[in-house]
């Protein structure tokens, strides 16, 4: 049983925004609850990263309010954000990881900034962490210009989860990972959803892995959402949310469905 | 009509406006400076980016300028039968003027522009709000090691300058004009008094660091997240910087005659 504050965790009330002339939010109203895995999806330019933004407190709306805890970010100053902020964690489309700084330094820089951990203490769980997402202590001492795409985007992950957020905001994070990797990073999200109870919120185009993960999916759309579950998406009637789902989703959720009723899944 | 003033109107707001955010931005920053950690690591390489990097072109442009100085100045002052006073002419003018505010210039257009660029990238790559999402202030993790950076250095490349222009002054003056060295440097030191002419020199660089490491820094926050918007900052530090020295130049020339 999910009581009233864990069901409205993040919760987004009637939230306007725009963009000079270009609307992105009309009356968004929008409810994710605590320890869930939340998938948003939508066409380009619907506000998928913004949404994530404001989330964050990077991005304030025009009016309506986004409450983080019950806390309403729109109310608070920079400061304050930054301690709301220290129970969040945020991987960027592009990594954002600071071009002067190491792997090691970037991943440990939360560390160094919020905690009294000791260097060793730092350097062991940093490792950790970049182990749990598939990387080597070799990669330690090179810079973000020196990595892969992909590895970058693994390293901007390990950066966001080294403070064991209580919420982590992804946004496209499958985007230039092998399958491999892709499979890695989804199973980690799922076992610190599952074992630490981390609230996350996934902006992706990788339709697959987001299905396996998602418990509530949040369709972005004339500056409104369709929520509901992956099932309830499946069997919903609205043409925009059948051309997001596709042929390939659809038969996932059949089959996925199908597997459960036989108690496989 | 009605349309030009409306024009104006909308002007002088932006101004306002512009003004109000570079004086909040003026505030964060000076509150950041005291506020733990003190990020030395950051300020020591912003120092060395700022200052010792600009080391040859001061040397070279100090000399440079000190040699067209003595060149002037001594054809000049041989028409008046003048010319031993070419050590003091070029002293005062290097060290209450031309040092000041030629190395603010020169360190306006080489590490000005940078650091208005470093930050406008840091900004356009997403990096600023990942620092605010990991809780760390932007303010106090870049702009201020690097503004304070442009403080110190400013008046260290002034000394620099100076040295070298007079250096270049006298290798004319004496070298080849024939100058005797004695008088070209006994005319300097009688000249040039350290708590009125060296005090306003150090002043004024001081001055026209702490401006630099403002507008520089605030133009790399304020600007678009994008490349044109990156390259208009930069060009825009360059010529506000430019022009804020050259008026404070005259604020403090006319405070420190009264």
């Amino acid at each position: 049983m999910v009581s009233d504050s864990d069901a409205r965790f993040i919760e987004i009330e009637n939230v306007r925004l725009a963009f000079g002339s270009r609307r992105v939010f009309d009356s968004l109203d929008c409810r994710l609850r605590k320890g869930g895995t939340h998938l948003l999806l939508g066409g380009s330019g619907t506000g998928k990263s913004t949404m994530l933004r404001m989330i964050g407190g990077l991005q304030r709306p025009d009016s309506g309010e986004v409450r983080v805890a019950g806390e309403n970010l729109a109310s608070k100053s920079e400061s304050e954000l930054g301690e709301i902020r220290k129970g969040i964690g945020m991987l960027f489309q592009n990594g954002a990881l600071l071009d002067s700084m190491s792997v090691a330094d970037n991943v440990g820089l939360p560390l160094r900034e919020h905690t009294k951990q000791s260097r060793d203490e730092i350097h062991e769980r940093v490792a950790e962490v970049l182990r749990s997402v598939g990387l080597l202590a070799d990669v330690e001492p090179l810079l973000p210009r020196e990595l892969s795409g992909g590895m970058l985007r693994r390293v901007a992950f390990a950066r966001a989860i080294v403070m064991q957020p209580e919420i982590v905001l992804c946004d496209e994070p499958f985007s230039g990972l092998d399958p491999l990797n892709v499979t890695r990073i989804e199973e980690l999200l799922m076992t610190l959803n599952r074992e630490l109870g981390l609230t996350i919120v996934v902006t992706s185009h990788h339709m697959a892995s987001s299905l396996r993960m998602a418990d509530q999916m949040i369709l972005l759309r004339d500056g409104g959402c369709i929520t509901g579950t992956p099932e309830e998406l499946a069997d919903h009637d609205d043409a925009d949310v059948k051309e997001f789902l596709g042929e390939d989703g659809r038969a996932y959720l059949a089959r996925l469905h199908e597997l459960q009723d036989r108690g496989e899944a | 009509m009605t349309a030009l003033v409306r024009q104006l109107g909308s002007t002088t707001s932006r101004l306002i406006e512009g003004l109000g955010r570079i004086g909040n931005f003026a505030l964060a920053l000076t509150a950041a400076l005291p506020k733990p950690p003190t990020r030395f690591g950051f300020f020591i390489r912003a120092l060395y980016d700022a200052g010792v990097l600009s080391v040859a072109l001061i040397c070279l442009s100090g000399f440079t300028v000190g040699m067209v100085l003595g060149l002037q100045l001594y054809t000049t002052l041989t028409r008046f039968g003048a010319e031993e006073g070419l050590g003091a002419v070029v002293g005062l003018s290097l060290v209450r003027e031309l040092g000041p505010v030629v190395t603010g210039l020169l360190v306006t257009g080489r590490a000005g522009s940078a650091i208005t660029a470093e930050i406008g990238a840091m900004k356009a790559t997403e990096q600023l709000d990942g620092l605010r999402m990991m809780a760390i202030n932007p303010i106090h993790f870049v702009a201020m090691p690097r503004a304070l950076a442009l403080t110190v250095a400013m008046p260290l490349l002034n000394a620099l300058f100076i040295v070298f222009s007079i250096a270049g002054a006298y290798a004319i003056g004496v070298s080849l004009q024939g100058l005797d060295g004695g008088v070209f440097l006994s005319g300097l030191e009688s000249a040039v008094r350290f708590t009125d002419d060296v005090d306003q020199s150090l002043l004024k660089s001081l001055v026209f660091g702490m401006l630099l490491g403002l507008v520089a820094t605030y133009k790399g926050h304020a600007c678009q997240p994008d490349a044109a918007g990156v390259a208009r900052a930069t060009t825009s530090t360059v010529v506000t910087a430019s022009v804020c020295i050259l008026l404070a130049d005259y604020v403090i020339t006319a405070l420190w005659s009264v």
